[in-house]
């Protein structure tokens, strides 16, 4: 089974999806902006009040009205202060807003991707999405997004003040700009893939440092604290490869800005000094001209400042939004399966397409039977398993209960009709209530402690907060025997009429595994199960076996048919048997 | 470069206290960050520059018949621009660099001290604190460390500006002196509430960080037997919960940028009446008012530059406390003495368990965890009175025991790699060996069935592999060090019977005349042991051959059979 890689949204969509964003907080973002417009004005006024000061100055008005436009100056700087505030205090609250929003739609998405996907998608990459992307795009959306704002709003304000003073200055500001435009463009063409790779390779460290202290212990049994610091280094030598990139597309980009906001003073200056020469225009405009034009670089830097940030942000938002590129479970079909009758028939099954691992399997399983499905290693067993527990459709073929396609089946109603037990389990992080409602939410306390003693699973009794005890992390560890009884609790709650057991009790040792077969076996009672066994005295016990080899079903019929016809089973069921065998021997002949 | 940084010893005094670790970050690095010192101040003082070249455009180039003098003016402050221009890039890029240097070196101290602890760390940290200070706390600290540049800067730059007011008069000088004590009294406070309502928003964001891993983990749970719904409201439920948290912070925060323009612009403003009085009694020009008026201007950004930096500062010293909280673990107490000479028993007393030189022992145990930590004890992963050859393994140089005792573990962790990487640990063994090796942990199916055989790349922890090919490349790896001892938990314990047979009878060819210790229930196995010992509760209960145990000792047979008994009665 190969990882897929998650798929990342093209610029295009993750432009669409970030405007949906914003549009959703569409008042909020508005109010944003309007206070940050006034809080730019109120700054703009500053540097017209200088001019008026200096125009009364070379008039040799009076010390009085001087007085009164300085006055307004410091009022203007105190409404500047306290409306920047706000601004950003709004601003702050739309990023929280809109970080949340995001997390918990990526959240959506997640659950919604089919187990079919799920099987095949590295978790790691989705966790690194879910973690590190969510933040990321959090943090710039609460601290970037503001800014950049602030330094756009202030930008076009203080042009439009220019072209106010004299339309003929404006217009000098306007073209000495445009450079900035055509560097930005060239830096946009280039940085999102730089970002992109960045960003990888961060994970790639992350994942070197995380990996050696979680493996520490075998580190040392092995001797690869080296190997570990080589790793590092060449970890670090990436990252510091990616990053030096970026810097160089920043290099190119930053002085071309730097630059580019001393032209539109140039201008101003020239153009307004013949116009004054001219007596065309006041010197206080001149000045209030090329004082706004300084403010520029302020905006201006902020936004070079950010656009590290923005453009980590657009390659972590296009990961997030690369989720909605995957099938998603549709609305399944509404059918209720008629009855508890499970049918395969001709399928064929590829991982990688032209590698078939299942080859036309036809196989009925009547409501109530024990059956055994058994072979090789690699024979397609717990492939067969996926399929009848709907994990995934059959390439070719139909997995049925029913007459229902059971990969069809919405999780809530497959639950009642099929569950796979595996080795694998998950204990959430929550309580153990929690752990078992996800079975059934509407389960009461009875239900649970009726469920619990079912498998056995006494030790609830001895925590002290019951059923609130939380699990995981922090919380109280359960050990894997106790893990599995709470996972077949689980399977108790859901009461679906067929189990499929992968194996379920393998990885466990003898002790807990007995156990867990203890309450297996209260579990199974009255259910339809299809046991995939490695060990054969699981199929000895069941009703019917099913030989599996190479992607083929060979033989089907009871253990002792079976054996009567000296095949394949009757092959493995002597080796395994005759090991086992030796010591029993002396007791039994 | 990485390689001749030279990297935190470890009983170097940095990691005493979170000022001094982010001291050492920055004289480590001593040549960069006095360059961006030079160029962070160069800059920011630069910023006074176009005030003063424009002031002068003004008094000199406005005015009939002075266009000469105004177009000379005008091309000094484009020289001007593109001088700062360069400057800016140049000290951008310096900043760069001692950022990511400070990152990647607190990396890799941390990996080395990860490696160095070894088994030890965890038992001192969780590797969940190392991984959060992996994907944001080394950013922060280095983030931290722009203050030598900028920060720096608007320290000198200020001066500067007050300077520079001093030449046109000293009472706007005194003005703007004053100024900076003001700030501090505002801001401080500030940033010591930001420092408390961001701790508790971090919190809340880890909490929900391991919400989404946990549910991402539990999907298969989610999908098979369902919940979505529920974990979709309580994901909800916490992210709103955050969300509040983050209104809290960002009513505090927004005055921090707020402040850091707002209070340089009312200086401005106090400074601008002052000397507009001035100008209109003639103390100083109209050029002089201009020149002011941009000087105190500059200051914005050197103010809120320095806000700013103290911001990240106050960060990156909780930041940079986890930091030393790992580093500063120190690792158990080491012996220095000598090893056996040769092949010798290994004992421990505290179970009974002896493991003769050159032979195959087998350790059955009712509780696993009993058996684990008799090889833990064996293979020196935890203090113990367990003895090599009669000396105890405690007064044994570490390295020795590692360098002939391999403990391979059932859950021992696949680093990404090359499978060739992967199964050749620290060695890089030979085609042959390899190959060898395969086939005794009956693992050249594995090996066939990926893309590019031996040069395929294996996920982190093997994730890509299955629980039982997963077991069979660890057995590869532990088989390709060629240990002298191999203490072996549970090896084959998620392998088919089949395989479990053909790796048992050609495992115990392979290690012939060498010592192995391997812990298991398999009838499989342990009919291959010279010895086997059988544990309850900790303690050696019996010791003989699988055969012996199957007839002299009921509880040995009940727990190897597993159910077996009940199939032979059946059929028999």
């Amino acid at each position: 089974m190969t990882d897929q890689h998650l798929p990342v949204a093209a610029p295009g969509d993750a432009r669409r999806a970030a405007v949906r964003v914003v549009r959703q907080d569409g008042r909020v973002f508005g109010v944003t902006v309007g206070l940050n417009a006034l809080a730019t004005v109120a700054g703009l006024v500053g540097p017209w009040l200088l001019g008026q000061i200096i125009n009364t100055v070379e008039n040799g008005g009076a010390v009085g009205t001087i007085d009164r436009l300085a006055l307004l100056i410091l009022l203007c700087a105190l409404v500047q202060l306290v409306l920047t505030r706000y601004a950003r205090y709004i601003g702050a609250r739309f990023g929280e807003q809109a970080s949340a929003r995001i997390r918990e739609l990526f959240l959506g998405r997640v659950l919604r991707l089919p187990a079919s996907v799920v099987e095949r998608i590295s978790t790691g990459d989705l966790t690194t999405r879910g973690t590190g992307d969510v933040t990321t795009v959090a943090s710039t959306l609460r601290g970037a997004i503001p800014d950049v704002l602030v330094g756009a709003v202030q930008s076009v304000f203080i042009l439009a003040a220019v072209f106010v003073v004299n339309p003929l200055l404006g217009a000098c500001g306007v073209v000495g700009l445009l450079g900035i435009w055509f560097a930005n463009r060239w830096y946009l063409r280039r940085a999102r893939s730089a970002y992109l790779d960045l960003g990888a390779a961060n994970s790639v460290l992350a994942e070197v440092l995380v990996s050696t202290a979680h493996g520490a212990r075998t580190v040392e049994a092995l001797g690869l604290q080296e190997r570990r610091i080589q790793a590092t280094v060449d970890a670090i030598e990436q990252c510091r490869r990616h990053r030096m990139r970026a810097l160089s597309l920043r290099t190119v980009l930053f002085p071309t800005i730097d630059i580019s906001y001393f032209l539109p003073l140039v201008g101003v200056l020239l153009v307004g000094g013949a116009l004054y020469d001219n007596g065309a225009i006041s010197l206080g405009a001149v000045v209030t001209s090329a004082l706004y034009l300084r403010q520029l670089s302020g905006p201006l830097e902020i936004i070079e400042l950010w656009i590290d940030l923005l453009q980590s942000c657009a390659a972590s938002f296009a990961r997030l939004e690369g989720l909605t590129q995957l099938r998603v479970t549709e609305p399944a079909v509404d059918v209720a399966p008629a009855d508890d009758r499970i049918e395969v028939s001709g399928v064929h099954y590829a991982y990688t397409s032209g590698r078939d691992v299942l080859h036309g399997v036809d196989l009925d399983i009547r409501p109530g039977e024990r059956l055994a499905i058994v072979g090789p290693s690699g024979a397609g067993k717990s492939t067969l398993g996926r399929l009848l527990a709907g994990i995934d459709h059959p390439r070719v073929g139909a997995v049925t209960v029913g007459g229902v396609a059971v990969a069809d089946l919405p999780p809530d109603q497959l639950r009642r009709q099929i569950v796979l037990v595996t080795q694998e389990y998950h204990v959430f992080h929550d309580s153990i209530r929690h752990n078992l409602l996800v079975a059934k939410p509407s389960a009461t306390d009875a239900e649970l402690h009726a469920a619990l003693d079912a498998v056995g699973a006494r030790w609830l009794a001895e925590l002290p907060d019951g059923l609130d005890t939380e699990l995981g992390g922090k919380g109280y560890r359960l050990d894997s025997g106790r893990a599995q009884q709470l996972a077949l609790c689980r399977v108790v709650l859901a009461d679906p009429h067929t189990l499929v057991l992968d194996e379920a009790t393998a990885m466990l040792d003898p002790t807990t595994a007995r156990n867990t077969e203890r309450a297996l076996s209260a579990v199974l009672a009255g259910r339809t199960v299809v046991a995939i066994a490695h060990r054969l005295h699981t199929a000895h016990d069941a009703h019917r076996v099913a030989v599996l080899a190479d992607g083929r079903l060979t033989e089907t019929g009871t253990h002792d048919e079976l054996l009567a016809v000296d095949g394949a089973y009757a092959d493995l069921w002597r080796s395994w048997h005759s090991e086992g065998r030796h010591g029993s021997r002396p007791t039994t002949g | 470069m990485v390689d001749h940084s030279g990297y935190r010893d470890p009983d170097s005094t940095e990691i005493r206290s979170a000022t001094r670790y982010l001291w050492w970050l920055i004289t480590s690095q001593g040549r960069q960050v006095a360059l961006a010192a030079v160029l962070g101040t160069v800059w920011m003082v630069g910023l006074t520059l176009p005030p003063y070249v424009l002031s002068k455009a003004i008094d000199d180039g406005m005015g009939p018949g002075r266009f000469g003098s105004l177009l000379t003016w005008v091309l000094i402050l484009l020289a001007v621009g593109v001088f700062d221009a360069g400057v800016s890039i140049w000290r951008h890029r310096t900043l760069t660099k001692v950022r990511m240097d400070a990152a990647f070196r607190t990396v890799r101290a941390l990996v080395e001290q990860s490696t160095r602890l070894g088994g030890a760390l965890d038992r001192k940290v969780t590797a969940g604190e190392v991984a959060t200070i992996g994907i944001g706390d080394v950013w922060v600290i280095s983030m931290s460390l722009t203050v030598v540049g900028p920060g720096v800067g608007a320290v000198v730059a200020y001066f500067v500006v007050a300077g520079l007011l001093l030449s046109i008069s000293s009472v706007l000088a005194v003005i703007v002196l004053l100024g900076a004590p003001l700030v501090a009294v505002l801001v401080g406070p500030l940033l010591g509430r930001l420092r408390t309502v961001g701790t508790v928003y971090r919190e809340q964001q880890g909490d929900l960080t391991t919400r989404m891993v946990d549910i991402v983990e539990g999907l298969r749970v989610l999908n098979g037997i369902g919940g979505k719904d529920m974990y979709a409201q309580r994901y909800r439920h916490d992210s709103q919960r955050l969300r509040a948290e983050g209104f809290r912070v960002g009513a505090v925060s927004s005055w921090i940028p707020a402040l850091g323009v707002g209070l340089p612009l009312v200086f401005l403003a106090v400074v601008t009446w002052v000397a507009a009085r001035m100008a209109a009694a003639h103390t100083i020009s109209i050029g002089d008012l201009v020149a002011v008026y941009g000087f105190v201007a500059v200051l914005v950004v050197p103010v809120a530059e320095f806000i700013e930096n103290c911001s990240y500062l106050s960060q990156s010293v909780v930041s940079a406390r986890r930091v030393i909280a790992v580093l500063g673990v120190r690792p158990d107490k080491q012996a220095g003495g000598a090893a056996p000479d040769g092949p010798a028993e290994l004992c421990d007393p505290c179970s009974g368990v002896d493991v003769a030189a050159g032979r195959l022992t087998a350790l059955a145990a009712n509780r696993p965890e009993d058996a684990a930590e008799v090889v833990d004890r064996l293979g020196a992963f935890q203090a113990s009175d367990a003895t090599w050859g009669g000396i105890p393994l405690r007064d044994i140089d570490i390295s020795h025991i590692r360098d002939r005792i391999l403990v391979a573990d059932n859950e021992a962790d696949i680093f990404t790699g090359t499978v060739r990487e992967v199964i050749g640990g620290r060695f890089d063994p030979a085609d042959p060996a390899i190959e060898r090796a395969l086939h005794v942990a009956a693992a050249e199916d594995i090996v066939d069935g990926l893309p590019a055989r031996l040069a395929s790349t294996v996920a982190p922890q093997a994730r890509d592999l299955s629980g039982g090919q997963r077991q069979r490349i660890r057995l590869v790896r532990a088989l390709l060090a060629e240990p002298e001892v191999l203490l072996a938990t549970e090896p084959t314990s998620a392998v088919d019977a089949h395989t479990e047979a053909t790796i048992a009878a050609r495992l115990t060819a392979e290690r012939a005349g060498r010592t192995t210790l391997l812990t298991t229930t398999s009838p499989l196995l342990l009919d291959r042991a010279d010895v086997v010992h059988y544990l309850v509760a900790g303690k050696v209960a019996a010791t003989g051959t699988h055969r012996d145990l199957l007839v002299s000792d009921p509880g040995y047979r009940a727990l190897v059979s597993r159910g077996l008994d009940d199939d032979t009665a059946a059929t028999g």
